[in-house]
Formats: C-alpha cells, sequence, structure tokens
C-alpha cells in the first residue's frame, strides 16, 4: 500500500498518482455481497412473488397468472376473513398488554433488585428453561392443564370453588392467550432487563439525593430510560403472535383462526392466490405495528 | 453545622472507616484527602445516606440524621460522574430536584424557571438550556450536575472528586469557579479529593483521612508546613522522609549521623520539604546550623517554573530536590555525578516513633 503513503514527497513537474479507480475506492461493498444476495433471493423475491401471485386468477383447481382483483375482493367482503383479521389484532393487544404487565414487574426485579450480575444472568437463563422443550410439547402441556378434566378444574372442585368443571379454560380464545403469553413473556422480559441492568446506579443516587421519592425516581428516570427495551421486546412479541398459527390451532381446537391459521389452510387445500392475499395483508399489519412502535421511542438515540 | 462523631463503616468485615469524628461549619470550604482506599467516598456517601452506618452519628443543625433516608435529608451530593439523567433536556436536569422532591416541591413553573435561570447564569451555562446531556463536553455536564444540586439550596454540598474527570486546562479553570460558585451562595462545599494540590489551593480547612481514620484537620498552610503525623507529610508530597534512630541530640540513619533541631528527643522520622535542600559541591565548606549528606545524582525534570532533582544517598534512598527558577538558575548534573546535599536544621521536622510530629522551637514560633 505504498501508494497511499503520505510521506511520498511529489517531485514538482511530475504528476501525482492517479486517483485510485473507482472499483478500488468501493472495493468494501463487497463484504456486504452474500448478505444482500441472500435477501434478495430468498427475502425480497418471495415477498414481491405472494405481492404477485395475490392477484393471479383462481379457479377451483388451478391457477393462472391473468391479473385480477378477485382474492382481494373475496377477502374483504367476507365475514370470516375480516373476522379473522380483527381477531388476530384483538388477540395481539391483549397478549402484548398481558406480556407487559407480567414481563416489566419481573425485569424490574432481575435488572434492579438483583445486584449481583451472576444472579441475574441465572434468572434469565431460567426464564428461558421453557424453551428447551419443543413449541409443540409447550403448546400441548396446556391442555391437561386447562382441559374439563384438567389440573385446574380439578383442584378447584377439590377444594370447593366450582361444582362444575369450567369448560371454557380450554379450546377458547382464553386458552389461546394463556398459551401464548407463556410463550412469549420471556422476549418482553429479556430487552427489558436487559435495558434496566445498564443504567447506572449514580443516577438512581443522584435522585434520591435530590430529594425524589422512590415512585418519582421509578416514573421520570428508570421507566423513561427502559423504554427501549419495552420497543424492542414488543417487536418481539408482535412480530411472533401476529404470525402466529401452532397455539391458536393447538390450543383452540381451531375454533379460533388467525390470519396464519388461514394462510396454512389456503396452502393446504392449494389456495395459492388466496393464501397470498393473507399473507400480503399480515405482512402490511406487521410493518404497520413495527413502524408504529419505533415511532413511539427513538432507537438510534436511546441506545 | 454537621458535626460528626465516632463513625464506622465496615464492607465484608473489611473497616472502611474507624471512628471518624469532623465537624463541618457553616459557610467554609473544606476539602479531604485522602489517598485511594482511605475511605473518603464512603464518608461522603455515609454524610449523603447512600450508605448506611455501622456505629456513630450525624448531626445537621443538631437533628440526627444518621439513619434518615437520602431523601429526606436536604444534603446535595454532586457525583463524581455526573450522573446527569440522559432523556432530560439540560434546563429539565437542573429543575428535577425543585420539582420532584419529596419535601417542598415547588409546582409554580414561573418559580422553577426563574431559580433554574439564576443557577444557570451562575454556573456560565446559559445558551445551553435546551441541550441534550449527550451533547455536553465534559466541563459542561461537570456544571450542569454543580447547578442541579445547588439550585436545591442543600444545607451542605458534597462534592466527590469534581476536578477529577476533567483536563488539566478545564481543571484549573473549575477550581477558581468552584470557589466563585461557592463564595456567591454562601453554601458550604465539603470536597473529597486524591489530589493533595487540588485539597491544598481550595479548601479553607482541611481534613487529611488514611485507612479510615482522620489524621489531621488544619488550614491548608498547616497541614504544609506542619503536617500533623509522617502519613500526612507523605500525603502533602512535599517533603524527603528518612527513617532512623535518634540519641543525645542526633538522629542516626546508617553510617550518617544528622543533628536534629533543637528541643527535639527522641526522633524516628527526619523531614526535609523539597524546596529546603540546596545542592552544594561535594567538599563545599558546611555552616555550623546546616546538616547535609553526601548523594550522587540520578536525574532531573523540568517543570516550567521550578526544576525538581533526584538524587541517590549512600543507603539507596532517593532524595528530591525543588528548585524555583525565579531563585535559582538551572544546572546541569551528569548522572552519578557526586554531590552534597545541605539544609538548614531549623528546616528539619521530626517525627516520633509512633509517626507524630514533635513540636520544636520553629514551629512553636509559627503557632
Amino acid at each position: 500500500m505504498t501508494a497511499t503513503n503520505t510521506d511520498i514527497v511529489y517531485v514538482a513537474g511530475q504528476s501525482a498518482p492517479a486517483k485510485p479507480s473507482f472499483l478500488a475506492r468501493n472495493r468494501h461493498y463487497v463484504l456486504l455481497l452474500p448478505g444482500v444476495l441472500w435477501m434478495l433471493v430468498f427475502l425480497v423475491m418471495p415477498l414481491l412473488m405472494m405481492l404477485y401471485v395475490s392477484f393471479w386468477t383462481q379457479t377451483t383447481f388451478a391457477i393462472h397468472s391473468t391479473l385480477t382483483l378477485k382474492s382481494w375482493v373475496t377477502f374483504f367482503s367476507s365475514d370470516t376473513y375480516v373476522e379473522a383479521l380483527m381477531r388476530t389484532l384483538r388477540i395481539w393487544l391483549i397478549v402484548l398488554g398481558l406480556t407487559f404487565a407480567i414481563g416489566y414487574p419481573t425485569a424490574l426485579f432481575i435488572g434492579q433488585f438483583v445486584r449481583d450480575k451472576t444472579v441475574q444472568t441465572i434468572l434469565l437463563v431460567a426464564c428461558v428453561i421453557p424453551f428447551w422443550t419443543s413449541f409443540l410439547i409447550r403448546v400441548l402441556a396446556w391442555r391437561p392443564m386447562l382441559g374439563r378434566e384438567g389440573a385446574i378444574n380439578i383442584v378447584l372442585m377439590k377444594f370447593g370453588v366450582i361444582s362444575h368443571p369450567i369448560s371454557q379454560l380450554l379450546f377458547t380464545e382464553l386458552s389461546v392467550i394463556i398459551g401464548m403469553v407463556q410463550i412469549y413473556v420471556v422476549f418482553m422480559v429479556g430487552p427489558i432487563a436487559f435495558m434496566l441492568a445498564r443504567i447506572d446506579d449514580s443516577l438512581i443516587e443522584a435522585a434520591r439525593d435530590l430529594g425524589a421519592s422512590p415512585m418519582t425516581i421509578f416514573r421520570r428516570i428508570i421507566f423513561p430510560l427502559s423504554l427501549p427495551g419495552v420497543t424492542v421486546g414488543a417487536i418481539f412479541v408482535s412480530v411472533m403472535v401476529l404470525g402466529e398459527f401452532a397455539t391458536s390451532a393447538a390450543l383452540s381446537g381451531r375454533k379460533v383462526n388467525l390470519l396464519g391459521n388461514i394462510i396454512v389452510t389456503q396452502v393446504g387445500s392449494l389456495k395459492w392466490a388466496f393464501a397470498a392475499v393473507a399473507g400480503v395483508v399480515l405482512t402490511v399489519v406487521m410493518a404497520a405495528v413495527i413502524a408504529g412502535l419505533l415511532r413511539l421511542v427513538d432507537l438510534r438515540r436511546e441506545l | 453545622m454537621m458535626e460528626i462523631d465516632g463513625l464506622a463503616k465496615a464492607f465484608d468485615g473489611v473497616p472502611a472507616l474507624v471512628d471518624v469524628a469532623l465537624s463541618v461549619r457553616n459557610d467554609e470550604y473544606l476539602t479531604l484527602l485522602g489517598p485511594s482506599g482511605s475511605g473518603k467516598s464512603t464518608l461522603l456517601r455515609l454524610i449523603a445516606g447512600l450508605e448506611q452506618a455501622d456505629a456513630g452519628k450525624i448531626r445537621l443543625d443538631g437533628a440526627d440524621l444518621t439513619h434518615a433516608p437520602a431523601h429526606l435529608r436536604g444534603l446535595g451530593f454532586v457525583q463524581q460522574k455526573y450522573a446527569l439523567f440522559p432523556t432530560m433536556s439540560v434546563a429539565d436536569n437542573i429543575a428535577f430536584g425543585l420539582r420532584h422532591r419529596r419535601l417542598a416541591p415547588v409546582s409554580d413553573a414561573a418559580e422553577v424557571a426563574r431559580r433554574v435561570a439564576r443557577m444557570i447564569d451562575l454556573v456560565g451555562l446559559a445558551g445551553l438550556e435546551g441541550r441534550q446531556i449527550g451533547q455536553l463536553s465534559g466541563g459542561q455536564k461537570q456544571r450542569v450536575s454543580l447547578a442541579r444540586t445547588l439550585v436545591t439550596e442543600p444545607k451542605i454540598c458534597l462534592l466527590d472528586e469534581p476536578l477529577g474527570a476533567l483536563d488539566a486546562n478545564l481543571r484549573e479553570r473549575m477550581t477558581v469557579e468552584l470557589r466563585r460558585i461557592r463564595e456567591a451562595l454562601g453554601v458550604t462545599f465539603l470536597h473529597v479529593t486524591g489530589n493533595e494540590a487540588e485539597a491544598l489551593a481550595m479548601g479553607d480547612r482541611m481534613v487529611v483521612l488514611d485507612a479510615g481514620r482522620v489524621l489531621q484537620v488544619d488550614s491548608p498552610a498547616t497541614v504544609y508546613s506542619a503536617p500533623a503525623t509522617v502519613r500526612v507529610a507523605r500525603f502533602v508530597n512535599a517533603y524527603n522522609l528518612l527513617s532512623g534512630k535518634s540519641s543525645g541530640g542526633r538522629f542516626r540513619r546508617g553510617a550518617h549521623d544528622l543533628p536534629l533541631p533543637p528541643g527535639v528527643g527522641d526522633a524516628a522520622h527526619y523531614a526535609l520539604r523539597y524546596d529546603a535542600v540546596a545542592i552544594d559541591e561535594p567538599a563545599a565548606a558546611l555552616d555550623d546550623d546546616r546538616a547535609s549528606l553526601p548523594a550522587t545524582f540520578i536525574a532531573s525534570e523540568f517543570l516550567g517554573s521550578r526544576v525538581v532533582y533526584l538524587f541517590r544517598l549512600p543507603d539507596g534512598a532517593v532524595m528530591e530536590v525543588e528548585r524555583h527558577l525565579s531563585r535559582f538558575d538551572p544546572i546541569v548534573l551528569r548522572p552519578d555525578e557526586p554531590r552534597r546535599l545541605s539544609w538548614a536544621i531549623c528546616d528539619v521536622l521530626a517525627f516520633d516513633a509512633a509517626g507524630t510530629l514533635i513540636s520544636n522551637d520553629r514551629l512553636g514560633r509559627a503557632a
């Protein structure tokens, strides 16, 4: 690399070496090539393909590439599908609210009240332990818990709290929500606990010293500083809940259909155009949710 | 006025403070000098209420504060790392204490704005009110941190190494600024530092702390010219300290025998200020009122207004000699060149075996 050394003295009359060529100057972009190619071929292209297929003409047994709005019109004029969209949004909001309500206090305990870094790590790992079993087992394990003859009903009957088993526990929206909250709450705890653990003790001491009560310190100092963690956790939970189909299938007995379930069913019956419409709608909803959450907190400034 | 009595604190059985007694007056600049690990930060945190004392009492204007929670003490604590709230602007940081304190919060927005503006003027932050904390330099953060504490009008403002994180230039300016701000408000500053020059320059009085004990509380001039113990003399960083035994009014160190100032009996330590030592030719004649030792030159360091010369005594100990260029011309010496170091006997400070200063005629006169 002697050509770029600054200590070379140019003699008058001798021309300075030519500026490095365009290729030489931009060589470092080659580093991006594998990643960009991968994303193009396996993410951008399929997304565009999905959008394209959603306008194809679907007949009972075949699909051909004549462009039409028919699948879109069917989707938005059918109660079943619009209801599924609304149900997806409703369950998403409830699960998001519950994971926050359960996850934040847990994270606050781990991040602020556990002083020992090792214990912090152990507690966070403990949150992840359920993930050592497969998704399906975690979901199906709720059946013997919530069923008519399940653990909860048996215990409640034994103690005489109820005389008849509660049948609304399983195969309802409630069981889907219970299952999802249990699975996804850890994605809320992690990022929040991380942000809370990063808060310098001296900030809290300074606030105490300035005369603020513990509640004021939480409201004015700790909570605002944990917001980036809340946003990241909310994005994790939202993306996963909005795309959910397995939990609702396993815990609702196929009674609660989310957008994800519709896509699975339509693909299963080879209704590609229709599945594509649902896929595009889901992608748009997710993009809007993420954009909205990022609006709420300026992650670039806070992290 | 704050009275501290018998204060003790240990961490995991290791004592950090042992039986500390101290009285802090109203309207004074008190500096607290101690090496790292001396317990100076612990003392400050105990006073602020950020740690709980194991024993002893802290009283402020007669009220017992020892176990009062930090947010109800009415003291100010300026953290070493500034501890500014990153989600708030400069003005909101400064207003935090006024708005959100438990005791007597100021709810009138105009009153908060008026007091914040006055404080911003006082610490020299005018024009930066709306800045975010990330957009400030170290010196500006320091001022915000100070203003945030002072605006709450604490009875005593505790400063934990406030100049530690600033560069040399800025430190000198803040030294003057801190004194000016303190005098303008008439609030007591308790300034903790590990830097002896800072402690000497800034304090009306200074406290020297070591291994959790108070060694001396005096004016900086007294601490400098008459350190109470050998350890204080070491922290002041202005004395050559020789240890040995004495008999018959002479101080014995190895093969050498040095005269002691009149009135000093048994000395175990012999201290000489760096600037009280003269560098003579090896065979120079010696006046009766002076003492001397042979030494060889090691190296010198030019410090602008003065030069520091390092010499090795025959027994291997190093002696430092400081010559102010306003009084002497610099001299050039070769390494290992022999010289004779001499000093007036009356400039010698002697300490007994326990390390306590033995008063002599000169000190008697000074006091």
